[in-house]
């Protein structure tokens, strides 16, 4: 392209839109975060479910697998970083919802854990005397409140940048949230599955496709 | 009426770097190089050009070993770009 300023008003018009629309393309992200928390949150409900299902209980809880993706997760949110030559205002945007959300994750499982040692006495207790099982079971109503988390930065990204499987997965989780307040824990988990593979696992593929055959159709491009 | 267009905005090249900065938050040269196919040299002078008029913010930095240059409109550079946009529309309308 010149400096030639001998262009006239439509091809100007033309040109300011062929170049937003070539920004616009260049904005893909690629599906690898979002395809991994949408397996380890798969996994980690299933085996859940197989664990209370079988009544055989893994050595250690298979959660703590949700902090160890964290180490993944940091190495790819920096190679992505590094690797992105554009940087628009959607991503800040985005990228400070997950953020608040991970912060937000991180003081429920505070809140519901220190909330469930507190009452587990007062269960006991009421067992104890009643000689029968308490009607008040604190973790079965843990799965809404996290479900209900989990459909709010999907719903924000999926909305904020018009991904329509996102958008499906967010109001999946909500309404996850609704059925699970119903169900007993073990269908919980399943539902919970459920909703991971709706916002996470499957948008996550389809966006990782879509960055791919964006990435080659840049090579081709620039061959 | 027609009004006059801005020649620091009515050239290819210039009109080009606007119109791919004002669509993102921040863009590096070699993204900008890539998209308007301008060589280098060429490139740099206009950037240049932008960033004397007040119409963008140019940072230089260093990206594992290697100079990096940052692309970002600046408010004067949007309202240069809107108004020259609404005069076009005053030739075309």
């Amino acid at each position: 392209m010149s400096n030639e300023n001998q262009f006239n008003e439509k091809e100007s018009l033309a040109l300011i839109a062929q170049m937003i629309n070539k920004a616009k393309e260049s904005c893909h992200h690629t599906g690898v975060s979002t395809i991994m928390w949408g397996i380890v949150i798969t996994v980690c409900s299933l085996v859940r479910f197989a664990e209370i299902h079988f009544n055989y209980w893994l050595p250690f809880d298979i959660y703590y697998t949700t902090f160890i993706a964290v180490i993944p997760q940091i190495y790819f949110s920096i190679k992505e970083k590094r690797e992105r030559k554009v940087k628009t205002w959607e991503d800040s945007f985005i990228d400070y919802t997950w953020l608040g959300f991970g912060i937000s994750i991180f003081l429920l499982i505070l809140i519901t854990n220190i909330m469930g040692h507190s009452l587990q006495p007062v269960i006991e207790k009421y067992e104890t005397l009643t000689a029968s099982a308490s009607p008040f079971r604190f973790y079965e109503y843990v799965a809404p409140l996290f479900l209900m988390l989990y459909g709010l930065p999907t719903f924000i990204t999926g909305a904020g940048t018009k991904f329509r499987p996102m958008v499906i997965g967010g109001i999946f989780c909500w309404l996850a949230s609704v059925i699970t307040i119903y169900t007993p824990g073990k269908i919980d988990l399943l539902v919970t599955a459920l909703a991971a593979i709706l916002a996470w696992l499957i948008p996550g593929i389809i966006l990782e496709r879509d960055y791919r055959i964006a990435k080659k159709k840049l090579e081709e491009e620039n061959v | 009426m027609f009004k006059d267009l801005d020649p620091i905005l009515h050239s290819q090249l210039r009109l080009a770097v606007m119109s791919l900065l004002i669509s993102v938050k921040e863009a590096e040269f070699t993204f900008l190089k890539e998209k308007t196919k301008a060589t280098a040299g060429n490139l740099s002078v206009q950037i240049q050009k932008l960033k004397e008029a007040g119409y963008i913010d140019v940072t230089k930095q260093f990206k594992d070993n290697y100079p990096q240059t940052i692309c970002k409109i600046t408010n004067t550079g949007i309202n240069a770009f809107e108004k020259y946009v609404e005069n076009l529309k005053s030739y075309l309308g």
